[in-house]
């Protein structure tokens, strides 16, 4: 074989061992491999169907983390992280350039929201709903914080104070 | 001559190898060197780049240097400063002087590189046969040297990487002595003092894009699998040895196909396919990373060889124009290095963030409950705090594991998914440098391409 043949053929060869290698892993997901994209905090998030109250609690959290995100223009994961402890709060509102007052009226407008959703769902009875978002609406920032990071007490304790309440007016109703 | 000559070549091939390697053996340490020197990341990587900058800077007035002292005196001169300067890295408690030590060891290295090609025709007996002898050990050593380096920091420590070259560089000086010393005795150059050519443009660009090309590959490679996925310096070495094995490999091709420019578009194809791979990983999984090693590896063998022989193919003084392969070589290497630093430094950081949002909502969305959901996020907020902004394993943040063992599988589940994240976070900060590396690589063809039309 003359030296020109192989020369194209080691050329030939390493063209296609090239495009092969790239057509796999393109084929193997290679260019999506990346992490899955966080969504909108704005776009309403329906609920699924939840039962029990801790899976209730889980989806008023998440609707309320919604909530408080979108309106300070950040992702709920971001927010989440921030509210964990004192010192990420701290870390967040500094990084962002957000004042205490600032973050307590998204994580009040957040509850509302996630009261709503609740509502919406059929998880919250409108006779629950009302008082709580009465309550809700002026809510230190730090009560706001905890019942957002353990929704499943201010569930609890609104039924426990309203419930009888609810069921007393549910007789009355046709 | 006193000396046979197979000691003296396998002595000047180990010169060769030795210095070549240092441009690349920091490679792996320099985790370990901003760890104990308390240095920034910017910073810890003039270690590489003040060495490759200083060879691409000293090697062609070293060449010059090399022809009037005589080549046996400054091939054993250029030895000993490189010697004495890889004591003196080892030595070193702060990160300007281990710099300033590299400068040293780049000036002594280039000095013994270049001095070694002047010295090579008169013991093989063949300009064509010594260049390829230099070319491929200088591939090999530059291939071997974050292999060798990994060991070295995971065995002994980073200090040892210099140690280990002052034994070496010596036992490599020992049989050029004996020309240095007739030298010196005789007054006469073992060389003559010929009007020096133009360099062979083409393959010199081509080099330095090739050399920028391997620079990413083996910088971005190490420093994914370490940082990005983890591995200890000596997993990585054992990964990254795959190269220079298939190095070797490939170096038999370049016996069988005599086109040295068939040769280079294949090495240089092959290299940005290998890249191209790396850039499309589907997997954090080291062995995807074999098939564009092997890829990278064989391309390496080809591409070197073949454009130092275009490079020095009938052009006098050899000395010279090896001075100027190798300055553009390591200019290749720093360009390579500081045209990715940014870009991958950038891309971690945001890769970084979105993982972490993915892994959080992975978390807020899983079926734990909401008491050991906040539990969880203090202790992942904990670890990523005590990683101070690199890719962290998140496995002992779910340490220990519930009893009950419906939740403990819940866990589980939710532990291997926010990983998954992780992982999707830190092999695709690599990509878009893999990416530009690649496309550094297929940009080398253009003036192999024009060389092939100049020498038609």
């Amino acid at each position: 074989m003359s030296g020109e043949r192989r020369g194209a053929i080691l050329v030939g060869s390493a063209i296609v061992a090239a495009v092969v290698l790239v057509g796999v892993y393109l084929a193997a997901g290679g260019a999506s491999y990346t992490p899955e994209k966080t969504q909108n905090p704005c776009k309403h998030r329906a609920w699924t169907n939840p039962e029990g109250l801790q899976e209730i609690a889980q989806q008023f959290t998440l609707s309320a983390l919604d909530g408080a995100a979108c309106q300070l223009g950040v992702s709920r994961e971001t927010l989440a992280r921030a509210l964990a402890t004192p010192e990420e709060r701290e870390r967040f509102t500094e990084r962002y350039d957000i004042t205490e007052a600032q973050l307590a009226k998204a994580v009040r407008a957040g509850l509302l929201r996630a009261v709503d959703d609740a509502e919406e769902a059929g998880a919250l009875s409108p006779i629950l709903a009302g008082p709580l978002r009465e309550t809700l609406r002026s809510i230190p920032l730090d009560r706001a914080i905890e019942l957002i990071n353990n929704a499943e007490s201010l569930l609890d304790q609104a039924q426990g104070i309203l419930g009888p309440a609810q069921e007393l007016l549910e007789g009355f109703l046709p | 001559m006193s000396e046979a000559p197979r000691p003296r070549v396998a002595a000047l091939a180990l010169a060769v190898g030795l210095v070549l390697a240092d441009s690349s053996i920091v490679v792996l340490a320099l985790p370990e060197i901003y760890r104990e020197l308390d240095a920034s990341v910017a910073a810890v990587s003039w270690v590489l780049v003040s060495f490759n900058l200083v060879m691409a800077l000293a090697a062609v007035p070293a060449a010059h240097l090399a022809r009037r002292l005589g080549p046996g005196r400054a091939a054993a001169i250029g030895l000993a400063i490189f010697a004495g300067a890889s004591l003196a890295c080892a030595l070193s408690e702060h990160l300007s002087t281990l710099i300033a030590a590299r400068c040293v060891q780049a000036v002594g290295g280039a000095a013994a590189v270049t001095a070694v090609l002047e010295l090579l025709p008169a013991t093989v007996g063949s300009e064509r046969r010594a260049a390829t002898i230099w070319a491929t050990a200088g591939a090999t050593g530059a291939a071997l040297g974050p292999a060798v380096g990994g060991l070295l920091t995971e065995l002994v420590s980073w200090q040892s990487i210099f140690l280990i070259q002052v034994p070496i560089a010596i036992a490599a000086a020992v049989p050029i002595l004996a020309v240095a010393r007739h030298e010196a005795a005789t007054g006469v150059l073992s060389t003559e003092l010929r009007k020096t050519g133009r360099p062979h443009l083409p393959a010199n660009l081509a080099l330095a894009l090739i050399s920028a090309a391997i620079a990413g590959a083996l910088f971005l490679l190490v420093l994914l699998l370490i940082e990005g996925w983890r591995l200890s310096p000596i997993g990585a070495a054992i990964v990254v040895s795959v190269m220079p094995l298939c190095a070797l490999l490939g170096s038999r091709v370049n016996g069988l196909v005599p086109s040295a420019r068939a040769r280079a578009a294949a090495g240089a194809i092959l290299i940005s396919g290998g890249l191209g791979g790396l850039a499309l990983l589907p997997k954090a999984e080291v062995a995807l990373t074999l098939p564009p090693q092997v890829m990278i590896g064989i391309g390496l063998a080809l591409v070197l060889s073949a454009l130092t022989e275009t490079a020095l193919g009938g052009r006098a003084p050899q000395a010279i124009h090896g001075g100027w392969t190798i300055s553009a070589r390591h200019a290749g290497v720093v360009i390579g290095i500081l045209a990715v630093t940014p870009i991958f430094t950038h891309d971690i950081a945001r890769q970084r963030h979105d993982a972490i949002d993915a892994g959080t909502a992975v978390v807020l969305d899983s079926k734990v409950s909401p008491l050991l959901k906040l539990d969880l996020a203090q202790k992942i907020g904990d670890r990523l705090d005590e990683e101070k902004g690199k890719v962290p394993t998140i496995g002992p943040a779910f340490e220990p594991l519930p009893d009950d063992p419906g939740e403990r599988d819940e866990v589980v589940d939710l532990r291997e998914e926010l990983q998954d994240q992780l992982n999707r976070g830190a092999t695709h900060a690599f990509s878009p440098s893999f990416g530009i590396a690649a496309l550094i690589g297929l940009l080398s063809l253009l003036p192999i391409a024009f060389a092939r039309r100049v020498e038609l």
